[in-house]
């Protein structure tokens, strides 16, 4: 590929994973309590008699947030190979949550990633199907670039 | 290198917004407080809710049939929030004469317990929720049933 279709395949997939991400994140900043609750229901890091509900809380309050950001930074590409890298881990994270919560036979009817108010996606394999597919995207951004024409944006 | 710590930055400057936003914007909500209890919710502890238990309260299990049938505290009815409609029918005479009634399910992130209670509310019968629930309960070693109450 050369270096100009190459730029703009990263641009394209910066945006689309950057709307994403900050898509994603919107509900859960204007509701954190009820993304708490569905934190919850993964069982994975409380509450629980041993940590008790401050670090699912924790986690509820701050992912949005760290989702927003690294959307805007993917989308306007700025420090995009380090959002990515975020975005990459925050996936795989997800993706073995819902994974966990499959084994475990825990039924997550909304698994909090787009809204956390209304009917969401249900925790399940279509959803590492598509939480992969966002993996795979963001895993291509993590390859640096060669050329100062990639920081610059495609040519018009 | 860079990457790491640029990245690392990335997720400590969203982390402090997120706080920042949680303490200021007027949305956020208390960090140390389970998020499932709601404003009119009512907790009862372990401790007060076994006392509550031998004079009298009525206690009701909110997980699905099959853990209250291997295992309930005794005395307690079956009110499953998956099939609350059907089960509450069957008991509502009986939760009708109960003063004091008392509602719990699997614990900690287990949100069956405060659904059952607020329905309940709905329709004129409070009830409150045990805090911790089924593993509180369990822990603190007191007397629980196999099977269905007659």
């Amino acid at each position: 590929m050369n270096v100009l279709a190459r730029a703009s395949l990263q641009w394209a997939l910066g945006l689309l994973l950057g709307a994403v991400f900050i898509y994603a994140s919107w509900d859960k900043i204007l509701h954190p309590a009820e993304f708490a609750r569905i934190v919850y229901h993964y069982q994975l890091i409380g509450p629980s008699r041993a940590v008790g509900p401050l670090p699912a809380n924790l986690f509820a309050v701050t992912l949005p947030w760290i989702e927003l950001l690294v959307g805007l930074l993917l989308a306007s590409g700025l420090w995009r190979r380090e959002a990515a890298l975020v975005a990459a881990v925050m996936l795989l994270a997800f993706v073995l949550a819902v994974g966990a919560a499959l084994v475990r036979g825990i039924d997550i009817e909304n698994c909090g990633c787009f809204t956390v108010t209304g009917t969401g996606r249900q925790a399940g394999l279509k959803l590492i199907a598509g939480d992969l597919v966002l993996l795979a995207a963001a895993a291509a951004l993590l390859v640096p670039r060669r050329s100062a024409l990639t920081s610059a944006g495609p040519a018009t | 290198m860079k990457l790491l710590w640029r990245a690392v930055l990335i997720v400590a400057t969203g982390a402090g917004l997120g706080l920042t936003w949680n303490a200021a914007s007027g949305r956020g909500f208390a960090l140390e407080r389970n998020a499932l209890v709601k404003e009119g919710d009512q907790v009862v502890e372990a401790p007060q809710a076994r006392q509550r238990l031998e004079k009298g309260a009525l206690f009701l299990d909110a997980r699905p049939v099959d853990f209250y049938e291997m295992s309930h505290i005794p005395g307690a009815l079956p009110l499953p929030e998956e099939d609350f409609d059907r089960a509450f029918a069957k008991i509502e005479p009986r939760l009708r004469e109960s003063l004091d009634v008392i509602v719990y399910c699997a614990g900690f992130g287990c949100e069956a317990s405060h659904i059952v209670a607020r329905k309940l509310k709905d329709r004129g019968i409070p009830a409150e929720i045990l805090h911790e629930g089924w593993p509180a309960w369990q822990d603190a070693g007191y007397p629980v049933k196999p099977g269905r109450e007659p």
